[in-house]
């Protein structure tokens, strides 16, 4: 055995940000590959949001003619962004139970073993997560889009919702990676899931904010899952417009900021705790 | 003996509390340049809080650690590029297989892409999982997972190489394997430091080793001169639960007591092996029939009763 090879290489530096993109872009690989040999655990996240899309539109089609109902095809084609941020929740608790698992078993501090940036580990796992709810995205838009869930804003606007879709994931899955880093339990990630029920069902996902009324359109309002919703659905039934893109990219963007901001905060806290 | 400051493993007074819980507690170490050292003691006793220590995934309480020529508080980085680390529970993800895991490992170490497809092929080669390296690491044995996880420890060719209990829960065929890969690389020029529980582990593979118990650290030295240091060989009897107090009355004729596991009693024979027919004709003499008698030469395991008060292998599961 020789001695180490390894090049040194400053952080910061332009090949030391070169590496630390590989690094994190490795690590967003291997998050991605293990979801899906995890077919268990995904087919759940996009079965059961197709299923709920179906239901609803059989069941709830004279909804669509109730006053403050947007103008719609049909319900099918109003609970399209439903079902990509339901299957987008439920495939985020997924990716941050895996980030738990690395935590519990040890290959977190095989991680932390290399000469890694601690950022990149949370980012990579990330990365992962908003692969797959992009993929989420685009899965049921073309599962949909067959049945009459027409998407206005056309192939661009479906576009968008699929990146959307990514934005979310990574949005989500920050904050249920931050119970990952905190707790260091799967079984603690996979326990705040009906946390995560609660608030789609308290949101717009289902029905507009316009035809709700008392306590459940007060906390519509504030439901942050309102907004992630209505910024995709205005892509498929209003069409393509500045306002619908901001919408959908910008306002699941701010609270991914945020939601990084608050689990690269647990990251912090965890690894000053050793 | 190299000279310490140049040493690959150097701690002074390094010391680590979880809360009230000494873990470890002021313990000083130097390793030699291409020295096997083995950290031999019970479970619970802080070699591996220690071992973490060393490798950066635990910051020290008080003392300093300095390991392949950096301080791993002020330096980690530096520590981590230079060492290689497999921890006690091979820690490998299952979902992944051996080369994906291994191509993973190498980009963490920055490890050129033109270089990483050689290098995996290498080490799988090298720890004898070539056939099984496009395969999932959940369908490993216990074995090819331990000497995955010493490839992946490998992948940069680190000058210090640590490994955590290496061989628990091993088959006695992986064990002697794993231990022929841990003396080839030493004999190529890398220095290991080994924890372990399993006394002959450490007597096979250490040049020198440190006994540490309830995060001290009470023996340190060559195997065979910390064996030597004991003296007398060590007679174990088993006699009658009612009958314990007078065998002991008795071997105490020959020797000082040793400490043993429960229901057997230990003396070190002053006079030497030969003095096991006196003893046993002085307990027939007594009417204490034996149940049981061994007689063992020195062995770690009594080191670390004389340095302890109590034996490792009573403790080991």
């Amino acid at each position: 055995m020789t001695a180490a090879t390894l090049p040194i290489v400053a952080a910061g530096s332009p090949r030391g940000t070169r590496m630390a993109i590989r690094q994190t872009l490795a690590m967003a690989k291997r998050s991605t590959k293990e979801t899906f040999r995890q077919p268990a655990l995904v087919a759940p996240s996009m079965v059961f949001p197709i299923f709920f899309a179906a239901l609803g539109a059989s069941s709830f089609s004279r909804a669509t003619s109730l006053p403050g109902f947007p103008k719609v095809d049909s319900f099918l084609q109003f609970s399209v962004a439903a079902t990509i941020v339901q299957g987008v929740l439920f495939g985020s608790v997924t990716g941050a139970a895996a980030m738990a698992t690395d935590i519990q078993n040890g290959f977190f501090d095989r991680l932390l073993l290399a000469p890694t940036t601690r950022t990149g580990i949370l980012i990579g796992r990330l990365a992962g997560s908003a692969i797959f709810g992009a993929f989420q995205a685009a899965f049921f838009i073309a599962v949909l889009w067959p049945f009459g869930a027409t998407i206005r804003s056309g192939f661009g606007g479906a576009a968008i919702m699929v990146v959307s879709g990514g934005i979310v994931a990574l949005a989500i899955g920050s904050l249920m990676s931050a119970v990952a880093i905190k707790t260091g339990s799967a079984e603690a990630v996979q326990g705040s899931f009906p946390l995560l029920f609660v608030l789609l069902f308290f949101s717009s996902a289902f029905f507009p904010r316009e035809t709700m009324t008392g306590v459940y359109r007060r906390i519509a309002d504030i439901n942050p899952v309102s907004y992630l919703v209505e910024g995709l659905r205005e892509l498929v039934v209003v069409g393509y417009s500045t306002s619908a893109i901001a919408k959908a990219i910008l306002i699941p963007a701010a609270i991914c900021v945020f939601a990084m901001l608050v689990a690269l905060g647990q990251l912090r806290r965890r690894l000053a705790a050793r | 003996m190299t000279n310490a400051a140049s040493s690959p493993i150097l701690a002074e007074r390094l010391t680590r509390h979880f809360g009230d819980v000494k873990a470890v507690d002021g313990i000083d170490l130097v390793v030699n340049d291409g020295e096997i050292f083995g950290f031999l003691g019970p479970n619970g006793a802080g070699k591996s809080t220690a071992v973490r220590m060393l490798t950066t995934l635990l910051r020290p309480t008080s003392g300093r650690a300095v390991v392949a020529g950096f301080d791993v508080s002020t330096h980690p980085d530096e520590v981590r590029r230079r060492i290689g680390v497999a921890l006690q529970d091979a820690a490998i993800d299952p979902l992944m297989t051996g080369i994906e895991l291994l191509h993973l490992q190498a980009v963490l170490y920055g490890i050129p892409a033109n270089q990483t497809k050689n290098r995996a092929g290498e080490l799988l080669e090298r720890v004898g999982l070539s056939a099984a390296g496009d395969r999932r690491v959940g369908t490993y044995s216990g074995g090819m997972r331990r000497r995955l996880d010493l490839a992946l420890s490998l992948i940069h060719q680190p000058t210090v190489l640590f490994l955590d209990e290496p061989t628990t829960g091993l088959d006695p065929m992986s064990r002697l394997t794993l231990w022929e890969e841990v003396r080839r690389l030493n004999n190529e020029g890398t220095t290991v430091m080994l924890t372990t529980q399993y006394l002959e582990e450490a007597d096979q593979l250490a040049d020198r080793i440190a006994i540490i118990d309830k995060g001290r650290i009470v023996r340190e030295g060559r195997p065979q001169e910390l064996k030597a240091g004991v003296g007398f060989p060590t007679l174990l009897i088993s006699v009658r639960k009612d009958q314990t107090d007078a065998a002991r009355t008795v071997l105490a004729e020959f020797g000082d007591p040793r400490p043993t596991a429960e229901g057997t009693l230990g003396v070190g024979l002053r006079g030497g092996a030969q003095m096991v027919t006196d003893v046993v004709r002085r307990l027939d003499d007594a009417a204490i029939p034996v149940v049981r008698l061994e007689v063992h030469e020195p062995s770690l395991d009594d080191v670390f009763a004389q340095a302890t008060g109590h034996r490792l292998e009573g403790d080991q599961s």
